[in-house]
């Protein structure tokens, strides 16, 4: 039997492998793909107990937030690919004009 | 616009001065008609006229060909006109019935009080502003010919002598103590602007300083005394101060410390010891100016002060007392130092110091006899009231007369120096003869105006010396004072006209031999004194003064008499229209001869000191001077005006000094230190934070996540643990 439990640890693995790509990687492109690994832990969450409670809701929300996340990924693509045109780079280390 | 301009367009000077005068009496007749009543109820359209044309002057005054001059003369005309117009009302036809009459209007309200300006008009308002609108109007025409070489820069001094006229009229005829000092610190700070009117010459901006910041010591005690009044009776118009004099007799200790420190910005105001040192240093303005601020208003404004608080000051005999000894010392201390200067206008200036300190004499006199009465049981009347303010006026007179006259001297001679003067009476015969009339009747000799109030002051002084015997040493004072007030203009006259027409002059030439040996030699030569009379325009105004100062002394007798409208207490018995009995009583006094004889000897000392010979030179007097000891070092003391000056720079050096480099280590060393200990903490600590803004994106996700997990720990795990909830 798969308990609510066995979805709660898979989904914080997703989330941490999230996590560490995030962190770790320098490409811009990888980083967001990250996040996209993030969203989706969060999302079997909502799945899993939507099943558990019968409760459609959970579902419902996963669907808002795969259209967020398309649309967030067609900005984030685009501002990447402007900062390309600008900087020859999507390198995140070497986008560090801001820093003190 | 040069002299000779001015004498062309004398005609439209003419029109501007009659037309001015006619359209403002008009104007007032209009006005008394339309009311059906007197020129006191439209009372508080004399200030506005001048104000009003201050602030004409400001915006058209460059437009004009006398550069706000005629603006001025229309504006300070109006206002004379009005007050003469109250003025006759009061003084001769009576109107207050030797009261007063007030008019006021709400000016901002709270709940338990409400201040109200307005006009208070009696004996005391109505001679001011005779003397004020009289005497500043003559000095701001003599002004269209003294100012012409400002050129224009006469649009200020014009702007800020028709201020300094109408708030000094304010001052006059304020029905509360509230509105008087409004008036009276406007009357501080325009004569701050005119004294420093040549504000380039640093010695006039030092002067103006000094002049604005020695008053306001005297003006901290003012507004103390007020603030004690207001405290103790809860108001502080006049005439529901004076109205009650019971209350006032039953807070004397209030009446008391109020008085004095009324006293105080008067002392302040008027010059009196130790404030006295501004007014010599403010000959550094125009000298119309110091005409205006010795004749007409500003240390007026002092000796009104005390004549208006006078219903006070009888409750106070300690205030009295005070009153008479200040004005004493400063009589006698101002005179022997103007004995000694040889600056024209300093001589001048300290005269205006002793002659305010005989008014002060004169008026504490006064106050302490009408107490004594009081005390005692006796019908008196103030005798010292009505003297003091009796040689307000003629002084006024002569004073503006002298000043005026010096002013024209200056204009004519372009120095200030009395021993480079001399022989200038041939040049300027009306001038000298009007300043000759002026330093007569200062001096007190018989019939001239000086002498009546001079002897009623002295005679006051006299009449409390049985009850107290300090009077008596005042009175010493006061004669002998009045010996050196005759010494000393007879000393101003002799050395400025008397003598020959011709200087000698001494110049240093090279010598022959000059190139080899670089010897210079002193080359005397005879230069003829290029003076010349001043325009009509300076001297019309010299000599209707000079009618003034001879007879307006007179006024004591004609009529009614001088006493019955300028009183405190009762007035005296009124003997039809000359008043035969004061004259007999003046002229068998033996009093009287007293100081006929003291001042008789004053003027033939300064005669026979100051007779310059043919040589232009006063040999009496130098060898005097200088062979003598004892007379050589009182020459320096007095000619360093006693060393007061010093003393006081030696004070300010000890102790403001000292403070002042106390509080700036205190600044530099706590107060920075503060200052620059919390920016130095926060700058080194910043330096640490701001290191986490790497520029890495992995270190703000890093941080991010991290603070989430520390949330989640603290919340889910330390909390429960600690057992504390959310």
């Amino acid at each position: 039997m798969i308990d609510p439990i066995h979805f709660v640890v898979f989904s914080s693995i997703l989330l941490l492998i999230g996590a560490y790509g995030v962190i770790r990687n320098k490409n811009a492109i990888v980083v967001l793909m990250s996040i996209e690994i993030m969203l989706t832990a969060a999302n079997i969450n909502f799945v899993a107990f939507s099943s558990y409670y019968h409760d459609l809701t959970g579902q419902v929300a996963v669907l808002f937030v795969t259209t967020i996340a398309a649309a967030e990924v067609a900005i984030g693509l685009a501002i990447l690919l402007s900062l390309f045109k600008q900087r020859d780079t999507i390198e995140l280390d070497l986008l560090n004009t801001l820093r003190w | 616009m040069s002299e000779k301009d001015l004498d062309s367009s004398n005609v439209d000077l003419l029109v501007t001065i009659f037309g001015s005068l006619a359209l403002a009496l008009g104007l007032l007749l209009f006005l008394v008609q339309e009311d059906g009543t007197s020129p006191v109820n439209v009372a508080w359209l004399i200030p506005v006229f001048s104000i009003v044309s201050f602030v004409l002057i400001l915006l058209l005054g460059s437009y004009d060909p006398r550069r706000g001059g005629s603006i001025a003369v229309i504006g300070v005309g109006f206002s004379s006109v009005f007050s003469f117009g109250v003025a006759y009302d009061v003084l001769i036809n009576d109107v207050t019935n030797g009261g007063y009459i007030e008019s006021t209007r709400i000016w901002f309200g709270g709940q338990t009080f409400a201040f109200e300006f307005g006009t208070y008009i009696d004996g005391l308002a109505g001679l001011l502003l005779l003397v004020v609108g009289f005497v500043s109007y003559l000095v701001v025409v003599f002004s269209l010919g003294y100012m012409v070489k400002d050129g224009d820069r006469q649009v200020r001094y014009f702007a800020e002598i028709a201020l300094f006229v109408g708030v000094m009229l304010g001052l006059v005829i304020a029905n509360s103590f509230l509105l008087m000092f409004i008036f009276w610190e406007l009357v501080g700070v325009c004569s701050y602007l005119l004294i420093g009117f040549w504000y380039e010459k640093p010695s006039a901006a030092s002067a103006a300083k000094k002049a604005f910041i020695v008053t306001r010591v005297g003006d901290v005690f003012l507004l103390l005394g007020l603030v004690i009044l207001f405290n103790t009776f809860g108001t502080l118009r006049y005439s529901e101060l004076f109205g009650d004099p019971e209350l006032l007799s039953e807070n004397a200790a209030a009446v008391k410390w109020a008085t004095l420190c009324i006293f105080g910005g008067a002392v302040g105001k008027s010059a009196q010891f130790p404030l006295h040192v501004w007014l010599p240093d403010a000959m550094e303005g125009p000298t119309t100016v110091s005409a205006l601020i010795h004749a007409a208003t500003m240390v007026k404004a002092g000796v009104f002060l005390v004549a208006r608080s006078y219903p006070l000051i009888v409750h106070s005999p300690d205030t009295a007392l005070y009153i008479a000894v200040t004005g004493g010392v400063t009589a006698f201390i101002a005179a022997s130092m103007a004995m000694v200067m040889y600056d024209i206008k300093r001589v001048l200036a300290y005269s205006t110091i002793s002659q305010l300190g005989y008014m002060f004499l004169g008026l504490g006199a006064g106050a302490w006899a009408v107490w004594h009465a009081a005390e005692s049981g006796i019908e008196i009347q103030a005798q010292g009231y009505t003297a003091g303010l009796f040689h307000l006026m003629n002084h006024a007179f002569f004073k503006a007369l002298l000043f005026l006259g010096c002013g024209a001297v200056i204009h004519a001679v372009h120095t200030q120096d009395m021993r480079k003067m001399g022989g200038l009476r041939k040049a300027m015969p009306i001038t000298s003869t009007a300043m000759g009339l002026g330093v007569l009747s200062i001096a007190g000799v018989p019939f001239f105006s000086g002498f009546w109030s001079k002897d009623e002051i002295l005679e006051a002084v006299h009449h409390n010396w049985e009850a107290e015997g300090i009077f008596g040493a005042l009175w010493w004072l006061g004669l002998l004072t009045a010996a050196m007030t005759a010494f000393y203009m007879t000393r101003l006259w002799m050395m400025t006209f008397s003598g020959p027409a011709f200087h000698e002059v001494e110049e240093v030439i090279p010598s022959d031999d000059h190139s080899d040996s670089g010897n210079w030699k002193v080359l005397k030569k005879e230069v003829k004194i290029q003076a010349h009379e001043a325009p009509l325009v300076m001297t019309i105004p010299l000599m209707i003064l000079a009618f003034l100062a001879v007879f307006s002394g007179f006024m004591v007798f004609l009529g009614e008499g001088f006493g019955s409208v300028v009183f405190y207490g009762t007035p005296p018995s009124s003997e039809g229209p000359i008043q035969w009995g004061l004259l007999d009583h003046i002229l068998l006094s033996s009093l009287t001869y007293l100081s006929v004889l003291v001042g008789l000897t004053g003027v033939i000392l300064g005669y026979l000191f100051y007779k310059r010979g043919n040589d232009g030179q006063t040999p009496f007097s130098t060898a005097f001077v200088s062979d003598n000891i004892v007379t050589s070092n009182l020459h320096t003391f007095l000619s360093n005006r006693m060393y007061m000056a010093r003393l006081f720079d030696w004070f300010g050096m000890r102790t403001w000094d000292t403070l002042a480099m106390a509080c700036d280590w205190f600044d530099r060393n706590i107060i920075d230190g503060i200052v620059n200990g919390i920016a130095s903490i926060t700058e080194i600590l910043s330096g640490q934070v701001r290191k986490l803004t790497s520029g890495f994106t992995g270190h703000y996700a890093s941080l991010t996540i991290g603070g989430l997990g520390a949330l989640v720990v603290i919340t889910r795990v330390v909390f429960p643990l600690m057992g504390w909830s959310l």
